[in-house]
């Protein structure tokens, strides 16, 4: 419990900034709808002139991003970005720091067993999340009832919300297994965002290129804003690989670092 | 009863070593030295004990339990004081310890105020800001605030003035009384030599001896010097048991290692001047011990 | 001299993780080409009436993505992120390592004035941001050569490898500005990819919104766009002037930081 309290506070000043920041690019995404919403409404009617085929193809977008949960699907894509550098950050400075720090030593030689150690900085960076997703959610919900021009799914606003808290809990997993993996990460950072980054991008050439495959690459995949707006649920396969990847990395963590030398 | 009980404790770093088949015991109540130069394992054995890194073979006890398996229960009655401290940052010194007492579960503020007290220590300030000898301090008090059963000390006295020095070793002697056992790392001879009961002398991952400190004085070389009224010839104190002779001028010194009376009858065969006879001091008993293989 | 060398060595391997990064990228970016390309003629002209925030949002922008060149320009921005991200880590962390590891009392001690140190540091980040930059060039010149059956269009893919050179160099000396700044050595990095993050969500806005077209001055992804560039331009005059002050204030700043510096032990 002690341990879990350090953490806790040291994790809270940059919490807050994260939650800040994700609430603040979150409202100031959604001022912007208005004015899309009305841009789409005009083009909807140029779009009358074009050949059926093609009106077909494209309509589909437009009536969507004239919607608060198109509009939402949309930009969603860039605050999980920013959510997940968080999650990834958090994770995979877990256990690094204490190596860095050289704070193991103190740590490791109180009464305590490693799997303890392990669990209350994971409960603490979880609860950091967590705070970060409550701020998150209540910005967006409150923007967009603000904004909305008709009423839309809660329920699917509140499943893409909560996407968010599942996407930080994979890269969470993930960071914490590539710190147990290779230890002495100089910089945690150009790690995290080199991992967020990349995993981002094969998503956004994955969609590019309707590469249905490519969603199993990339967790920014593995919660489709289309599919829960039309379904108000999430994608059953992809919610379990989620879940699978969290549980094999932190079982994978679990075990390495109990059996792992802590060097000078 | 012993506290600490090595058997054959192996550790390898790849093909580099580390230790090699150490076996040692450390007897309740008593202040067990550990001395060896920089390299030659006494990290690695202490770190292995702690629990930090795991041993590729043999075992080691502490309380009569293995120290891997039941790592976290007989770490309530150790204190540890690694040889570099370095605490987290953005903390104050009273934040650390509090935390450290947060382990714990006794009441230890009264201690840490006392301990802080006798090491001229200021809570209130942030550990950053903090000279390395007032962080060894922290790292003191950190170590001893619980009262613990078992000091492990891995050589705790760098960055420390001879004053706290002393206070340093006073608090220890008085732990040691209220019937802490202590292992002490270092490879500063003279304050192993002031403290401790026994003493093992560890090179290049073997432990080499393993003695009382009075007994590592008493067997091993007594410092003779002589001197004479002539010249003497250069082979006459050449006999078994006799080592780094020299002569000049009508002055022999040499190191003696046997019978004292073989040499007592070679001296009382000659007339001399005057003879100075030393127990050496721990510091050329150990450089005989690392010296000898070179 | 020692110095530079010790710290190409140091960043070396770094080096040459990114750059296998932007070989993917490249390689894997342009191979969803085919994919692509079939769109054809309508799909270009219907693009052109469309407003931009869906045009941003089909990810496009006013690129003809049927083209291989056309196609190239959206996968730069991305490429320009990387290069961002890697020059501003790069920037921020050659200065504030010293610090961090410890060394400062190692490095300042010697006979070597900070300036010195602080200038040898950023010639050895130069060398990196250019190896990073040519890495990119020849991949992306081989890669649309060969997307776009054998035709090579090395001269814009120059100009806008040029464009992105100056972004790296904006990005290096506003790291190695803030890592000289601050006096937390620890969060220099995280400060320098905040303003990344900011100016590249910026620029995401200013796709999607007309309104806000003025905020383009304030961040350097808006300066050198594919589409600009590549189909209408070139450099422009104003954000080439813009760039420059930008670098000379920060390397000012980065030299004024560096030498007043009580460095943190």
């Amino acid at each position: 419990m002690n341990i879990f309290i350090y953490e806790w506070k040291s994790y809270r000043k940059s919490t807050l900034i994260w939650s800040l920041s994700l609430a603040g690019l979150t409202i100031l995404l959604f001022s912007m709808f208005p004015a899309i919403a009305k841009d789409a409404e005009e083009f909807k009617r140029v779009l009358q002139g074009f050949p059926e085929p093609v009106r077909k193809a494209i309509g589909l977008e437009i009536d969507s991003i004239a919607t608060i949960l198109g509009f939402y699907s949309y930009v969603f894509l860039y605050v999980s970005l920013c959510g997940s550098i968080q999650a990834m950050n958090l994770g995979s400075s877990l256990l690094t720091k204490e190596i860095r720090e050289k704070t193991a030593d103190f740590l490791l030689t109180k009464p305590v067993t490693r799997k303890q150690v392990l669990t209350s900085k994971l409960l603490a960076a979880v609860v950091s999340l967590i705070l970060t997703n409550i701020i998150f959610v209540t910005a967006a919900n409150m923007m967009a009832s603000i904004v909305k021009t008709e009423s839309y799914s809660i329920s699917a606003f509140i499943l893409i919300s909560v996407s968010l808290f599942l996407l930080q809990l994979i890269f969470l997993a993930i960071g914490v297994l590539v710190s147990v993996i290779v230890p002495r990460i100089k910089s945690v950072l150009s790690v995290s965002l080199g991992t967020v980054f990349g995993f981002f991008m094969v998503g956004i050439f994955g969609s590019a290129a309707g590469d249905e495959a490519m969603r199993y690459i990339t967790p920014f995949k593995y919660f489709d804003p289309a599919y829960i707006t039309n379904n108000s649920a999430y994608e059953p396969a992809f919610f379990t690989l989620g879940a699978g990847i969290i549980l094999a990395s932190i079982s994978v963590v679990y075990y390495v670092y109990s059996k792992r030398d802590i060097s000078i | 009863m012993s506290v600490i009980e090595i058997s054959n404790l192996t550790k390898t770093y790849g093909k580099a070593r580390g230790i090699n088949n150490i076996s040692f015991t450390v007897e309740e109540g008593e202040i067990f030295g550990f001395i060896g130069p920089n390299g030659a394992g006494k990290s690695t054995t202490i770190r292995t004990l702690l629990g930090l890194i795991y041993p590729t073979g043999g075992s080691a006890k502490i309380f009569g339990k293995d120290c891997i398996k039941y790592g976290s229960e007989i770490k309530k009655e150790i204190g540890y004081l690694p040889s570099e401290v370095f605490y987290y940052e953005n903390m104050k010194v009273l934040d650390l310890l509090k935390y450290s007492a947060s382990f714990y579960k006794k009441d230890c503020s009264k201690r840490m105020h006392e301990l802080a007290d006798i090491l001229d220590l200021d809570l209130s300030k942030k550990i950053d800001d903090l000279s390395l000898g007032n962080r060894k301090k922290v790292g003191i008090i950190q170590g001893l605030l619980h009262e613990p059963k078992l000091i492990i000390l891995d050589e705790p006295t760098s960055g420390l003035d001879p004053l706290m020095q002393q206070k340093f070793f006073d608090l220890l002697t008085e732990e040691n009384k209220k019937g802490a056992t202590i292992l002490f790392s270092s490879h500063i001879l003279s304050e192993v030599q002031k403290l401790c009961d026994r003493v093992a002398i560890i090179k290049e991952g073997e432990i080499v001896t393993l003695e009382k400190i009075s007994t590592l004085k008493e067997s091993t070389y007594k410092k003779f010097k002589i001197e004479t009224a002539v010249s003497l010839d250069k082979e006459y104190f050449q006999i078994k048991g006799v080592n780094d002779l020299e002569e000049d001028r009508g002055t022999a010194t040499f190191l003696f290692k046997g019978n004292v009376n073989s040499i007592m009858k070679k001296i009382a065969a000659i007339d001399i001047v005057n003879i100075w006879i030393d127990e050496p001091d721990l510091e050329e008993i150990f450089m005989h011990y690392y010296e000898k293989e070179d | 001299m020692n110095l530079f060398f010790r710290e190409l060595k140091a960043s070396r391997k770094s080096l040459i993780l990114w750059c296998i990064g932007i070989l993917l990228m490249v390689a894997g970016g342009m191979s969803k080409f085919g994919g692509i390309s079939s769109s054809g003629q309508s799909m270009n002209e219907l693009m052109g009436a469309m407003p931009k925030a869906l045009q941003a949002i089909m990810g496009t922008g006013s690129l003809d993505i049927s083209t291989a060149g056309g196609y190239y320009g959206v996968l730069f921005l991305y490429l320009m992120v990387m290069a961002a991200i890697h020059a501003s880590m790069l920037g921020s962390t050659i200065v504030s390592k010293e610090e961090l590891e410890k060394t400062a009392e190692f490095l300042l001690v010697k006979p070597i004035s900070r300036n010195k140190v602080i200038t040898w540091k950023l010639i050895a980040a130069l060398v990196n941001v250019l190896l990073f930059n040519i890495v990119t060039f020849v991949s992306s010149a081989a890669a649309v050569e060969y997307y776009n059956d054998g035709k090579n269009l090395n001269g814009d893919i120059a100009i806008l490898l040029a464009g992105m050179f100056i972004l790296q160099l904006i990005f290096l000396f506003l790291g190695s500005a803030i890592a000289s700044a601050t006096r937390k050595p620890k969060s220099a990095a995280s400060l320098s990819t905040a303003v990344l993050m900011g100016t590249f969500l910026l620029s995401i806005m200013i796709d999607m919104s007309t309104s806000i077209d003025f905020l383009k001055y304030l961040t350097p992804f808006k300066y050198f766009e594919a589409k600009q560039v590549m189909f209408g331009g070139g450099l422009e005059a104003v954000f080439l002037i813009l760039s420059a002050a930008f670098i000379l204030i920060f390397l000012f700043a980065t030299y004024k930081f560096y030498k007043d510096k009580d460095m943190a032990v």
